[in-house]
Formats: structure tokens, sequence, C-alpha cells
């Protein structure tokens, strides 16, 4: 069963971004948090009008630790008759956040549909973002501790997770210097062929002597 | 009823039985829908399930008119002084049914978010098991409240809990 | 006069009315409310009977299902991300694979029949959506015959679902590389009763809805969003097409072969809830159009999962006589596969909006981020915008309009 405490299966990649394979579902830039504001005011500008998503990635190991992605969307143009709808097309921006400088600027101000966005990603992962009218816990009540996406953060939360389950899975219950039970496989066979000539009303041939021929 | 007298024995136990099965008929449950088990809620009060013929002729919104919550669906932390609120607003004698994996037992979500099981905050009657249950099952739940309510325990003519 | 949402002296959020003065009122509306169609609190300050401000506060929902996700296996990720937009679960579990199915490479390989079956599951569910939508913006009008019309059309789809996948919502019935089993028999027959029923009952549910003037006086030119508006808050889905943006991902960026059907992207311009009810009403039309044409295509047998068996299990026949495919179910079950790093945005046309996935994979058998793109969200949030000057008892008009699901917007 996976789980957080579980290492991961095999070698994996700190920085998946950069290694990703050739997918064209959008075309990606990316930016720091300083020259976040001015590439997507350009991209607002070239038509890239409606901010699909601001969702935001922690990347543990990596520097910085933090992504951000701003999902764009360039619409179809409009025509007078139909069938002459252009072609939609997609951007990511992805903002790169150290972990110890965790403040972006807000583009509340250029889609107004940013606002809860960020403030779930500031909830979430703790990263605050500058100018905007009203930053506070969305998700979580307001006087939780924490953010619970970071990747640091327990999945069964502080509290719990100082009863891990299932206690069963990571230790053995027989307490140590318990005897061998001596049951065998050959044992157990045994035992079966017995029980099954019980229930069919004669007395079992011992399968260990199956070659006597003797009748008990 | 140490009364001594028989007559008014049998008087106030017909009364409460009365008064028991009257309740029993006409369980009226509070519109406590959170998750995807409050639209499998839904359902049973839609024409195939139909959960008016056992008496839950309608669903009251307000607490104070309520006799039974359904706590359809999971619990999240932040919803759960609400939880909370709206059993104690209620009035006695009240029931509570926890439909569905989540509200029994935080169901798929074993982690920080959700209550695991309803009834670490509020005493829980009937318990459904499912992920949503079927409205049979909550038809089947609403059944065993019925049940308990005419065998004894909370209800009847002394309606404290 | 202040409105603080801080926990009150018994540990609850819910704020009731604080202050009252010169007719000016803050109410708060939920979480727990016939009508607000799932838990949600609508802060609302009113002067009389019109409203001023209004602050939606959501979170009473939060499941943690994005952290839950990056600590199950890639197939298991999706028992609990199909729990999200709860109303259409077959839409996010094809979304999410969709998503897998590409950053795995696969996505080229998936069989006709599977496409086919997936394009069926997600327009049913479509109608399955928008008969929830239906039936409750009705009751909240107090339209009930409406409601139960549209849930026992939306019995037959579920019987379907139940069918094909054993269970009504939340089936879990698209895997990765296709799907969990091939359409069982007397499937199609049952799909052809709920075509053929599915007419009458829309007529029905036109004749005591649309032209109803009750409705009409309450819908009518409530809540307007004008399409710059709507794309400033990143409105999708009928809200948006409401407004005369022709914007749908079935058409923009095909998937499971959608460009081989016909049917309308439908729009309106004015803009009001209720030219976003007769966008829903159209959109299940044109979704019973596209089952049609997919309907003729089920016909002939096909593979039903992809036969590469690294991703996909193999048949369970088939294990018991082939060591490999022993071997492969075993590593699928215990360890499942493992996707290759990368990052990718997929989306599709759920009933409520763009729904998208931005999935990241480090290359471990785990996800490790599923965002979600939550229609619902987004367009919840225009409520801020819209509510202003109307009527405390055009909140739940506009709310219904807007159709949130709070399993996705709180997540």
């Amino acid at each position: 069963m996976p789980s957080s405490q579980a290492p991961p299966a095999g070698a994996t990649a700190v920085d998946p971004t950069a290694v990703r394979p050739d997918i064209a579902d959008a075309r990606i830039l990316r930016v720091t948090p300083a020259a976040l504001r001015a590439a997507l005011e350009d991209l607002k500008r070239d038509g890239f009008s409606m901010l699909l998503d601001v969702g935001g990635v922690d990347y543990l190991e990596r520097e910085p630790r933090y992504d951000i992605a701003y999902h764009l969307l360039r619409l179809p143009t409009q025509a007078a008759s139909a069938g002459q709808i252009g072609q939609p097309e997609r951007v990511r921006v992805l903002c790169g956040v150290p972990g110890d400088a965790t403040t972006v600027p807000t583009v509340v101000d250029l889609w107004p549909s940013a606002d809860w966005a960020e403030r779930e990603i500031f909830d979430l992962y703790g990263i605050t973002f500058e100018g905007h009218p009203d930053l506070r816990r969305i998700q979580m009540p307001d006087d939780w501790e924490g953010h619970p996406l970071r990747k640091d953060y327990p999945l069964r939360g502080v509290a719990r997770e100082r009863t891990p389950r299932p206690s069963f899975a990571l230790k053995s219950n027989v307490a140590a210097g318990t005897p061998a039970s001596g049951r065998t496989a050959a044992g157990l066979q045994k035992q079966i062929a017995e029980v099954r000539a019980r229930a069919d009303g004669h007395a079992a041939p011992n399968p260990l002597q199956a070659k006597d021929g003797k009748q008990p | 009823m140490a009364l001594g007298n028989s007559g008014a024995d049998f008087l106030l136990t017909t009364v409460d039985s009365v008064a028991r099965w009257a309740q029993a008929s006409s369980v009226w449950p509070l519109t406590m829908g959170l998750a995807c088990c409050a639209i499998e809620m839904m359902t049973a009060t839609a024409p195939e399930y139909d959960i008016a013929r056992l008496g839950s002729e309608v669903f009251r919104a307000s607490p104070r008119q309520a006799d039974l919550m359904i706590v359809s669906g999971r619990v999240a932390r932040k919803m759960a002084p609400i939880v909370k609120r709206l059993y104690d607003q209620m009035a006695d004698p009240k029931w509570v049914i926890s439909m569905g994996a989540c509200a029994s037992s935080g169901g798929v979500f074993d982690n920080y978010a959700i209550v695991q099981g309803v009834d670490t905050i509020i005493p829980v009657d009937v318990y459904v098991p499912g992920c949503p249950p079927t409205p049979d099952g909550l038809l089947y739940a609403v059944n065993l409240i019925q049940q308990q309510i005419k065998r004894g325990g909370r209800g009847g003519i002394l309606a404290r809990a | 006069m202040t409105v603080t949402n801080a926990p009150d002296a018994t540990g609850g959020y819910a704020v009731d009315v604080i202050e009252r003065g010169e007719g000016h009122m803050v109410l708060s509306m939920g979480p727990q409310h016939p009508s607000t169609h799932g838990v949600l609190q609508v802060i609302t300050e009113i002067e009389g009977e019109i409203v001023t401000k209004a602050s939606p506060e959501i979170g009473y929902l939060h499941t943690g299902i994005e952290k839950s996700a990056e600590n199950l296996f890639w197939s298991q990720a999706s028992t609990v991300i199909e729990r999200m937009d709860y109303l259409s679960p077959l839409t996010n579990a094809l979304c999410y694979y969709l998503a897998v199915e590409k950053l795995l490479g696969i996505d080229d390989q998936i069989p006709p029949r599977a496409n086919q079956i997936r394009v069926l599951l997600s327009e049913l569910s479509r109608i399955a959506s928008h008969c929830v939508w239906l039936g409750t913006g009705g009751i909240d009008l107090g339209a009930l015959t409406g409601f139960f019309y549209c849930f026992d059309l939306r019995e037959r789809i579920l019987d379907l679902f139940e069918m094909s996948g054993g269970a009504r919502m939340h089936p879990n019935y698209i895997r990765v590389g296709g799907l969990g089993q091939d359409l069982p028999e007397g499937f199609l027959a049952k799909l052809d009763g709920v075509i053929d029923m599915y007419e009458p009952r829309m007529r029905d549910v036109r004749r005591l809805l649309q032209k109803n003037p009750i409705l009409q006086d309450r819908m009518i030119d409530v809540g307007i969003i004008s399409a710059d508006e709507a794309v400033a808050w990143s409105l999708t889905g009928p809200t948006l097409r409401a407004t005369g943006i022709q914007y749908d991902v079935r058409r923009a960026f095909p998937y499971s072969g959608y460009d081989q059907y016909e049917f309308d992207v439908i729009t309106r311009t004015e803009g009001d809830a209720y030219a976003r009810f007769l966008v829903r009403l159209d959109e299940m039309d044109e979704a019973m159009r596209i089952i049609r044409q997919v309907r003729k295509q089920l016909d002939t047998p096909g593979a039903w999962q992809i036969p590469d068996t690294k991703f996909a299990p193999p048949p369970k026949e088939t294990i018991a006589l082939s060591m490999e495919a022993l071997i492969h179910h075993f590593k699928l079950v215990s360890e499942s596969f493992r996707v290759p790093p990368g990052d990718i945005y997929q989306a599709v046309e759920g009933p409520r909006g763009e729904l998208g996935y931005y999935v990241v994979s480090n290359g471990d058998n785990r996800p490790w981020r599923v965002r979600t793109r939550p229609p619902s969200l987004y367009n919840l949030q225009v409520l801020k915008k819209i509510a202003i000057g109307e009527l405390i008892a055009d909140m739940v008009v506009m709310i219904g309009s807007l159709d949130p699901v709070f399993g996705e917007v709180d997540r």
C-alpha cells in the first residue's frame, strides 16, 4: 500500500518539468517571480485573455522549491459566419518560487478570477501574493496551522500522524522468544487429508505412506 | 410508571405506544446533504425509491423542525462544528443516520481534512455502508430507525433523550 | 460595521445576523441551506431586499483529494479523483486518465471501441448531471414535478452505469488504456431504452418549465454576465456559452474521437440565468445526438483495452494460463506501473465547463501532483460580481444557474 512513508519505487526525477516528453499540450514559458507580471501582461496583450487556472506544485528537493503554474487560453476568435472560428491556443507559465522567499506578485488586477486561486495556493502552500486584497485561508479553517499540500506536511495531519495505521502492517505481533510452532507443510497436508476423509466417512490414507497399500 | 394502578399503567403505555407509532410514521429528516451521498439521498426522495411512503414526507431545512439528521457525505474539519451545532439545535427526540463510508468512518479519505467518522462528534443510531450506498440502503436505515423508535429508547410521550 | 468569519464562542464558523441598522443587514446564507446546492456559505450584505455585497465562503467540503492522490498508485488515484465532481464522476476519471495516457505515450493506441464507450459514458454523465441541475434548480423555485421527471430519467442512466461499471455513482469504469471490462450483454438494449425514453421525457420537462411564466419571471434578466466579464472571470461551460462565446473543449481541443461526431456548440447572447437554463437544456439534446451516433458504432465489436499489459491488466482468463500475464497482473496490483517524468495539462468539457488536470509525474508509481482546474470554482466566484444589485430572492436563482458542485470547488 503506497503512502507518504514509503520511499519511491525507483529512480525519480527531481525536476519533472525539465525532462518532460515532447507532448504538445501547451506552449511552456518559465519565469522568475520578478519577471512574472511582465510576462503575463505581454501574453494578455497578445490575446491570451482567459486565465484558466493558477496552481501550485511543491518539488521538495529542487531549487527553486515551488512552481506556480499559470494556465492561459487564447479563445477561438469570433467570426460573423460560423466555420471561420480561429484556433484556440494554450500557454503555461511556470514561475519558480524559492523555498526561503515565498512571495510572488498577484495578478488579481489582470484577471479577477485569480482571487480564489491565489488564496488557495496561500492556504495550501504558504506562498504569499503581494498586492492581493484579501489574502486569507480559503479551504482550511481560519485557525489551521501549517500548509497541507507541502510535501513535508504529513498526509493524515500533524495530530493524527502520531498514531500511524495500520500498525499491524508495520510490525509483527509475534513476541520475541516464541518457539517455532513445529508445524510443517507436510503435516498440514496430512491434516487436510484426515479432515477430508472424515467428511467422506472412511479413514484417510496417509499421503506420506501412500505406497503402503495396507488398510489401517 | 410506578403508579400502582394497573389501569393508569395501561393507559400510559398505550398512549406511549401510540406516540411512538406516530413518531415512527413521520420521521422528518434534516437536509444535511454534504457530498455524493447527498445525491443518493435526493434520489431516495425521487419516484424510484420514494422515501415519502415511509413517512419522511418532507425534508426540513430548519433543525428545529426535523427529527432525523442524515449525515450524508464526508464531514470536513471545517464543517464539523456546524454539524455539531445543527445537532444541538434539533429538538428531542432526535435520531442520526450516518450515511456512507465517509460519515461512518472517514471512508476513502484517511487524511488531514476529513473527520474520521461523524460519531466522533455526534451520537449515531444507524450506520449505512456504501460509497455511496444505494437509496435502498438509506430506506432500510430509515426502517431501522422506525424499529428503534417503536421498540424503546428515545421517543414516546416522555420525549427526553 | 464589521463582518468577520473568525470562529465564535462555540467554535462555529457560521456568521449569523450580526448587525442591523438603517435597513442594512448582514446575513449568512449557509453552509447548511436547502438551496445552496451543497455546503456553501454566502455572507450577504443587504439593504432592504437588495444585495450590496456577497462573499461566498467555501472549504466546507475540503477533502484533501489532491493530497490523497499523491499517496496512491496511478490507477488507485482515480478512485479519489472521481469523487470530486460527484454528479459526473466518469468525466473526472476520463480527464485524469487522458493525462496519464499522454504522459505514458499510449494515447494513440487506445482502441476505437474504448474511445466510443468513453464518449458514450461522458455524454450520459452530462445528461445525468444536467438532470440533477434541472431538478434541483426547479425545486429552488418551487417546481417539484420537474425534479421527479428528471430524476427518473437519471435513474435509467445510473442503471447503465451500474451495468457496465458496477456502481451507480463512482463506477471507476474508465481505466488506463481503455475500460475496466467490455459492455455487458443487455447493455445496448437498455441503452436503446434510454434513447427512446429521452425525447418524450424532455418534451414533458420543457413543457413544464421552459415557457412557464413564473420560471421566466424569476430567471430572465437575473445574474447577467457580459462576454468580457465572463472571460475576465474565467468562466467556462454553459455559463460562458450563454454570454455568446463559443468555446467548447470538445471542439477546441478534441479528445477521444470527438472530432468525428456531429454536434452543435450551443450559445446564447443574453447572459442571464434564463439563457444559461436554455443552453443547458439544448446541451442535453446535443448530448443525446452524440449518443445516437455512438450507438450506431457500438454494434461492431472490438478491443476495449490496449493490448499492452504493462499498463492495462491482462484478461482474467489468461492469468491462469500464461506466466507473463500472471506476472504483469501481479506487478500492476502490487506496485502499479511507473509513468515517465513530466508535466501535462489535459482538459475535457465537463457538464460545468472546462475540467482540467495538471498532472506532474516524477517517474514514480504514484502521481507527484494532480492539480485540478475546477470549473465550478471559477463559475462560483463570479457570484461576487453578479449578485450585487439583485434581490436576495435571486441569490438562489443565481447559484442554481451557475451549477456549482462543491466536491469540485473544495476538493
